[in-house]
Order: structure tokens, then C-alpha cells, then sequence
């Protein structure tokens, strides 16, 4: 099967898993306790008034009704308005992107730098201190809650050493390097470094370790391979065996999981959002969810759900570029 | 040397060097954000998602938009209401009074205030035609009908009810928008439709602050109006952010990064107490929390019944125990402060003898019963709630058992009127913050025969109610709303438990005391 068939079939499949999230979501919605019109106009509301949202926002058709003009919004791109803020979705959704998407890369980027040295190491000086100590740092960064170690870093880097912030993004990044760039001024970067450093390594502590493991279990059976043993005999220096060829090879399974794992990345930002009142979608999620404000909350998760399954398409063509077998299967 | 450790060393001392960068930088940057002398910042629990002034009724809301778009009057709780934007009221008779309002204010755009600005937004505010179908006009102004414009700085306002109960209305709802400006930037006269948007340019009102920054959902920086009428606030520049978490709000009181934080979670006073240049105030709020019993479903349609659940309940002990002493116990549904508050109505104290002894006079011995009780909402509310099931559970005639539901579900149940064959939930908690200052607000909603969404059906006290409504003498009727809040006591349609405290952490060096309406404003700080 050619790359373009392979990427087609997997759209397809991209594209039934996303309507099949929008279904989902509307269900929740029919479902969930409390009338929406009653949580907007809060305590007490009377029943004119009530009557009256419900008419307006469409909440007295049938569920049929109801699910078909929102798919139907959905397709023309119109996400609906929130309940709160009277704010097209679309538009609260956007401007919250920049925030988690610099969190993500950052978590992504402390796990890469920490990981693939730390799991190269563990794998090649194997049952030595070195290997211990990574395996440890595995385990703790494996069965650590986020939002634990999140309080953790607040407390110990914020209060105690007073060193970073404990929350919060007082400027953007690239704002941060437009200043930069425009005016010479460092500031605004050091600030935003000095505000994502505790929540990156909150959101990638989890990354970190399970891509340490990943690379170090990975190496082990490729370096027990026999084509090592062959560059090995032909002489190519042992920094060139490990990371030209035993590496990029354990890459390939790396790169899966970086992509799936993408998914627990976008949770693990609605939490660490949260506690360190990072703003980014995560966060106006679960102020979509405190005010009930169901079209928000659904544009967001939709949104997730996209750029989730964008992420595996993605990731699935650049692994059949890598490995082109998996075309075939 | 081999090549890989020459590898390992430069890996090494990349990593040294980053390390050594990062920290390097983040203490820089530390430096570079230290915040100015006359700026203050403070930290609500949940940032206003509407910026429209009249599209809400909660209190973080307030606490930001009144600083933009100021009350005609000023209220201040237990006091009552003075002249603000508003000089002088007149009652006319005839169910209207006039207003006279001050000829030297502006809007931050510059326009000046006219009386068409102030008639139109009560209109705006009552009326559901007229934009957004309004919180405040649904519960705030009640008995208010509209508003009309006589000349530039008179107003006179309509109202059904008594002028006294119009007066704690428009006295604490009352706010002046721009006509002109809303309409044409916000086509806000059309059904539906509410002030929107993401930039400073999108608010625009007559107080003592204006917005010079705004992030949607995360900050809005405030600074004086220069042009403001009256007295200079105390501080240039206002940043109001917010943080969901008790604990995140004070982690950043602690670190400086905040000055003024609200709703403090019991737990946490004691890190705010221990922290340094910081400190605790708190005060008793005008929110009481209660268990509703509707009366149209056994067993609570006998008053024997409802009183042995008052009689079981250690409310008392509730406030010390579970909410650390940051409450009070009451035994009526509206605070002390409160217009019409009795004083002579103490709290049912708990006397398990008396309850037992009271259900085997219900008739209802050996019932079995669920109370309801919301999650999140109010202070430590399941908590309270749980503890509240298993005293009455504790009597030997009745078996109680606690259902810990979202807050949607209470809500429902609260609005979902006395009809028995439509209520599913007879038994729950709900909180009510009677922020007007006048018992009308805390009981009508509740008890009166014209609220399809009352949850006690009793014709003495809703005759008592509408009885308040129609006097317009002041001291009458608060002697008649004193009356209505003794009914309420005797019959027992609430368990009655405790009114909230409302918890900050302040700055030391900032003088100020919170409010019993559980508003910050910045106008009655000083540093």
C-alpha cells in the first residue's frame, strides 16, 4: 500500500473517531444533571425567564433536533456562542491555544533533553549506579500524580525558595521574542521562562520518565541486535553505533508513543493548567465546566479531539517514512 | 581520550551550562518583575467570563465591573443606602420616585452622563426585549417596572411594590451605561444581545477606574480615571486575576504575588496565619445555609416533623467543628444586618429528646428520608451536609442517609416549585446570599404563594410577605418582615444551620474591612 493510501485510510478513521467525540459530548450533554437554563440564570430564576433561555438557545426542540443543528454548525465551523460570555467559541478556543501549545512543547522539550541522554545512558552502562538512578527517577516520575508534584514544585521553588512564581503567564512566547527581536529587550522571555519552567516540568516529569524507560529498554534489544555486532566489527566508533544507528532505530517505537501519548499530555495540561493557573485551554475547560457552559465545553474537547487524532495521523506518516513495512500491514 | 567520552564530557557541560542559564535567568527575570508601589492586586476565586454590567448577579463579578461601572448609590450593609451618582431620591407616590442625579459625570469615553443614560439601562435591565435577559432585573429589581428620563439629571422610577422595597432595589442594582455607546458598538438594545468582546475598548462607564488592559478570562488591569467625579481612589493601578484553587490563591499571597485574595478554605487559614506580612480578616456574610422541606410531600408536610429535624441538627456544632468556627449558627433564614432581621429569634438547639419525642407526634416515626446536599459550592458543604444526615440518623425514629449530588441537581430541585407530583428532591441543602440587605430578597422567593418556584407552600406566610410589600413606612415594615422571619422560625420550612463567613487574606499594610455583602472594593482600602 502507497504512503497516500496508507494516510487516507487513516483520515478516514481520524474522521469517524472525531464525529464519534461530538456524539459522545452531545450525549453527556442530554444526559448531565441540571437544566442548563437554570444554571445560566443561577438560583431562584423564574420560570418566564427560564422559558425564555430555553426558547432562545434552542434547548426546547427535540434531541434530535438539537444534536442535528449542532453537527451541522460544526461542519461550516460555527461552534456556537458561549452561554456565559456571549462570545463566539471559536474565538475563546483560539486564544487559549498559544498557552497550551507552549506548555506542551515545553513539557515535550524538558523530556526529550532529559530522556533520551538519561535512557542512552541507563541502557549502555546497564546494572551500573547510573542505570539505578534512572530507573528510580523512572519509577518515582512514573507514579507521581502531576497535580502532587505540581503543589510540590509551588511549594518548595515558589514559596520556600521564592526562586519561580507559582503560577500563572504574564506574557507569551511569542511576544517574549518579538520583544526580543524587535526591541533587544530579554525580559519579557526571561519572564516567560521563569513562569513555565514549574509547570513544564510538572506536565513532562510523567513524559520524562516513560521515555527514559522507552529508549532504555529499546536500546537494550537493539544493541543485542546482530547488525551492532556487524558496525561494531567494520569499526565505526561506539558513539556512532549508539546514536546513528542503535538510536534511531529505538526512535521508531519512541515516536509512537510520543504521539499517542499526546493525548495524556492534553489531560495532564487540564490539570497542570489548573494548579498553576496556566490559561490555557485546559483551564478555561474547567471554567466551562464550574459555569456549565456546555458549547464552550464542547468546542474545547472537540478541539482536543482534532488536534489529537491530527497528531497520530501525523505521527503515522512520519513512522511509515521511517519504517516503510507498515504500509503493508 | 575515545571519542565517546569526549561526547559524554561536551554533553555534560551543555547540560551544566543550561542549568546554570536557566537559574541565572529565572532569578533576572524575578527581579525584572517586581510590581509597583501603587498597584494592588487581587485575586477572586472565579474571573467574570460576561463583561457586560448587567449579565450577572454573583459577587466576583461585582467586585470587578462595579469598579468600572460605579452604583448610583452607595450601600453600605447594616447602614443602608446613600447618595452616590444620585443626589437626591424623592418618593413621588404613586409607586414612583424620583432621582436626582449628579450633572458632572462622564463615561471613560468622555460623554457626559445624562438621565437617558440611567432610565435606559433600568429599562435595559428590567425589560427582556431590551438585550440580555438580565440576573439582576430577575432578582435584583423585582418590583421594579422602568424608568423615565425628565430632563438631564432626572429620573423617575416605576415600581409595584412598596417604595421602601424599591428603594434596597434600585439602591443596589442600579448602574448607568452609556446609551449611545452600547447600542452602536454593541447593538445592545436588541433581545439578546450583551456587551461583548476582548479589548479594553469594550467596557465603558463612569467609575473611578478604567480599563487600560484585558486579557479575556485571565486579568483586567484597572487605572484612575482621570476625569472621575469624585474622591481619587486609593490606588493608580487595579489587577484583578483569579485562581480556582483556595490553595493556589494563597501560595500566591504568600509570595507577594497578590495583595488581596477571597474565599479563603478553612483549611488553609492556618498557612495564611503562619505566612509573614499577611493576615486572615474575615466577616460574618449575608449567606445563610439551609435545608429546604417542602411541604407538600410527606413527611414534611406536618410542622411537628420539620421542627424535630431542627431539634436533631447541632448547628452549633456544625459551625465549630466542620467549618473551624467560621460561621454562625441562626435560626431564621436571613442574617443579622439584614433589613427585618429578628433579633430576638435564637437557633433551634439540638435536644435529640424533643426531636424523637416531636416525630412520634408527626406520625411519621420510623421514616426513612434522604437529604440532598451540592458538592463545591458553599463552604465544606458536604461536609456540613453529611454531618447534618447522620444527626438526624441518630434519632431512633427516623433513618437519614446523605446523597452528595452536582450542585445542577440542588439547583433543580430548589426552582422546581411545591407541585408533589413533579418533585423529586423534597429534602436538600441550597445556600441564599440576601445581597439586596432586606428580608423581601431572602424570603419571597421561597415562601411566596406568587413564586412558582417556591419550596414552601403556606398561606399565613406569604400573606405575611405580600402584607411587607404594600407598607411604606419604613419602621412598619420592618417590624413586618421581623414578623415574617418569627413565622418562618415557627413554622420550620428550613433546617436551619449557619450563615457563611466570608474569608480573605490581606496584605498587612492594607486597611480595609470586608464587607457583609461579600464585595472588595478598592474605594474603602488605603495602604
Amino acid at each position: 500500500m502507497s504512503i497516500a493510501k496508507f494516510l487516507v485510510r487513516r483520515t478516514l478513521q481520524a474522521v469517524f473517531v472525531v464525529w464519534g467525540v461530538v456524539t459522545i459530548m452531545f450525549g453527556l450533554r442530554a444526559v448531565s444533571p441540571g437544566d442548563p437554563a437554570t444554571l445560566m440564570l443561577g438560583e431562584g430564576a423564574t420560570a418566564e425567564t427560564i422559558a425564555r433561555v430555553r426558547a432562545q438557545e434552542g434547548l426546547d426542540e427535540p434531541i434530535y433536533v438539537q444534536y442535528l443543528d449542532y453537527v451541522q454548525g460544526l461542519l461550516i465551523g460555527d461552534f456556537g456562542y458561549s452561554w456565559r460570555s456571549n462570545r463566539e467559541v471559536e474565538a475563546m478556543v483560539i486564544e487559549r491555544i498559544p498557552a497550551t501549545l507552549e506548555l506542551a512543547i515545553a513539557a515535550t522539550v524538558v523530556a526529550l533533553v532529559i530522556a533520551i541522554p538519561l535512557g542512552v545512558v541507563s541502557a549502555t552502562r546497564r546494572n551500573e549506579p547510573a542505570d539505578y538512578g534512572a530507573t528510580l527517577f523512572s519509577l518515582l516520575g512514573i507514579s507521581t500524580p502531576n497535580f502532587w508534584l505540581g503543589l510540590m514544585l509551588i511549594l518548595l521553588f515558589g514559596v520556600w525558595l521564592g526562586i519561580f512564581p507559582t503560577g500563572r503567564r504574564p506574557v507569551g512566547l511569542v511576544e517574549a521574542i518579538w520583544t526580543l527581536v524587535a526591541f533587544g529587550s530579554a525580559g519579557d522571555l526571561l519572564t516567560w521562562l521563569q513562569h513555565i519552567t514549574l509547570p513544564a516540568l510538572t506536565l513532562g516529569t510523567y513524559f520524562t520518565a516513560l521515555i527514559t524507560r522507552l529508549t532504555r529498554s529499546g536500546m537494550v534489544d537493539e544493541l543485542g541486535k546482530p547488525y551492532v555486532t556487524a558496525t561494531r566489527a567494520k569499526g565505526l566508533p561506539a558513539v556512532l553505533v549508539r546514536y546513528k544507528h542503535v538510536l534511531r532505530n529505538t526512535m521508531i517505537p519512541i515516536l509512537t508513543v510520543l504521539g499517542l501519548q499526546m493525548g495524556t499530555l492534553m489531560g495532564g495540561a487540564v490539570i497542570t493548567e489548573t494548579v498553576f493557573n496556566w490559561p490555557g485551554l485546559g483551564l478555561r475547560l474547567i471554567d466551562a465546566l464550574d459555569a456549565r457552559d456546555w458549547p464552550l465545553m464542547q468546542g474545547i474537547i472537540v478541539f482536543i479531539a482534532v488536534a489529537f487524532v491530527t497528531i497520530n495521523v501525523f505521527v503515522d506518516a512520519l513512522y511509515s517514512s521511517l519504517d516503510p513495512r507498515v504500509n503493508d500491514e | 581520550m575515545s571519542q565517546g567520552s569526549g561526547f559524554d564530557l561536551r554533553r555534560r557541560d551543555v547540560l551544566k551550562a543550561t542549568g546554570v542559564a536557566g537559574v541565572s535567568m529565572a532569578g533576572l527575570a524575578g527581579c525584572l518583575g517586581e510590581e509597583a508601589p501603587d498597584e494592588l492586586t487581587i485575586t477572586l476565586s472565579q474571573f467574570p467570563d460576561t463583561i457586560d454590567p448587567l449579565d450577572h448577579i454573583t459577587g466576583d463579578y461585582f467586585d470587578v465591573l462595579d469598579h468600572i461601572y460605579e452604583p448610583l448609590f452607595d450601600f453600605e450593609p447594616g447602614d443602608g443606602i446613600f447618595p452616590r451618582v444620585v443626589e437626591e431620591t424623592e418618593i413621588l407616590g404613586g409607586g414612583v420616585t424620583e432621582l436626582q442625579l449628579r450633572d458632572d459625570v462622564v463615561f471613560h469615553n468622555g460623554d457626559d452622563m445624562t438621565a437617558e443614560d440611567v432610565a435606559w439601562t433600568i429599562n435595559r435591565t428590567v425589560d427582556n426585549d431590551i438585550g440580555v435577559a438580565s440576573d439582576i432585573g430577575a432578582f435584583g429589581l423585582g418590583s421594579i417596572t422602568g424608568a423615565e428620563a425628565m430632563d438631564d439629571t432626572t429620573v423617575e422610577i416605576s415600581y409595584s411594590g412598596a417604595p421602601g422595597l424599591a428603594e434596597f432595589e434600585f439602591g443596589n442594582y442600579a448602574r448607568a451605561m452609556n446609551r449611545d455607546w452600547s447600542i452602536e458598538n454593541h447593538d445592545a438594545d436588541q433581545e439578546g444581545e450583551s456587551i461583548s468582546g476582548a479589548d479594553p475598548e469594550d467596557f465603558n462607564g463612569t467609575g473611578p477606574y478604567e480599563v487600560v488592559e484585558f486579557t479575556s478570562g485571565e486579568e483586567v488591569v484597572l487605572e484612575r480615571f482621570d476625569d472621575y467625579w469624585g474622591e481619587e481612589p486609593p490606588f493608580e493601578r487595579v489587577v484583578f486575576n483569579s485562581d480556582g484553587e483556595s490553595s493556589g490563591r494563597v501560595s500566591s499571597l504568600e509570595t507577594g504575588e497578590t495583595d488581596v485574595t477571597i474565599n479563603i478554605l478553612p483549611e488553609d487559614v492556618n498557612t495564611v496565619q503562619n505566612a509573614d506580612n499577611v493576615e486572615i480578616r474575615r466577616v460574618t456574610s449575608f449567606r445563610n445555609i439551609f435545608l429546604p422541606m417542602k411541604n407538600t410531600v410527606e413527611p414534611f408536610d406536618s410542622q411537628e416533623f420539620r421542627q424535630a429535624m431542627n431539634y436533631a441538627v447541632d448547628n452549633a456544632g456544625i459551625v465549630d467543628s466542620v467549618l473551624s468556627g467560621f460561621g454562625e449558627a441562626r435560626g431564621q433564614p436571613v442574617a443579622p444586618g439584614i433589613n427585618g432581621f429578628n433579633s430576638d429569634i435564637e437557633p433551634y438547639e439540638q435536644d435529640i429528646g424533643m426531636a424523637e419525642s416531636l416525630v412520634e407526634d408527626s406520625g411519621y416515626g420510623g421514616i426513612e428520608i434522604e437529604l440532598t446536599v451540592p458538592q463545591g459550592r458553599y463552604l465544606n458543604d458536604a461536609a456540613v451536609g453529611e454531618t447534618a444526615a447522620d444527626q438526624i440518623d441518630q434519632l431512633d425514629n427516623v433513618n437519614c442517609e446523605a446523597n452528595i449530588v452536582d450542585f445542577g441537581v440542588v439547583s433543580d430541585a430548589n426552582s422546581a416549585g411545591v407541585d408533589p407530583d413533579v418533585i423529586e428532591i423534597p429534602f436538600y441543602m441550597i445556600g441564599w446570599g440576601t445581597i439586596t440587605g432586606d428580608t423581601d430578597y431572602g424570603v419571597q422567593g421561597f415562601f411566596s404563594q406568587d413564586a412558582e418556584t417556591r419550596s414552601f407552600d403556606d398561606e399565613e406566610l406569604s400573606d405575611a410577605i405580600a402584607e411587607s410589600q404594600s407598607i411604606e413606612d419604613p419602621d412598619e415594615r420592618r417590624a413586618q418582615l421581623e414578623e415574617v422571619n418569627r413565622i418562618a422560625h415557627e413554622k420550620a420550612p428550613f433546617v436551619f444551620l449557619h450563615t457563611q463567613e466570608s474569608i480573605y487574606g490581606v496584605r498587612e499594610d492594607i486597611q480595609w474591612d470586608p464587607r457583609e455583602d461579600e464585595t472588595v472594593y478598592v474605594w474603602g482600602m488605603n495602604q
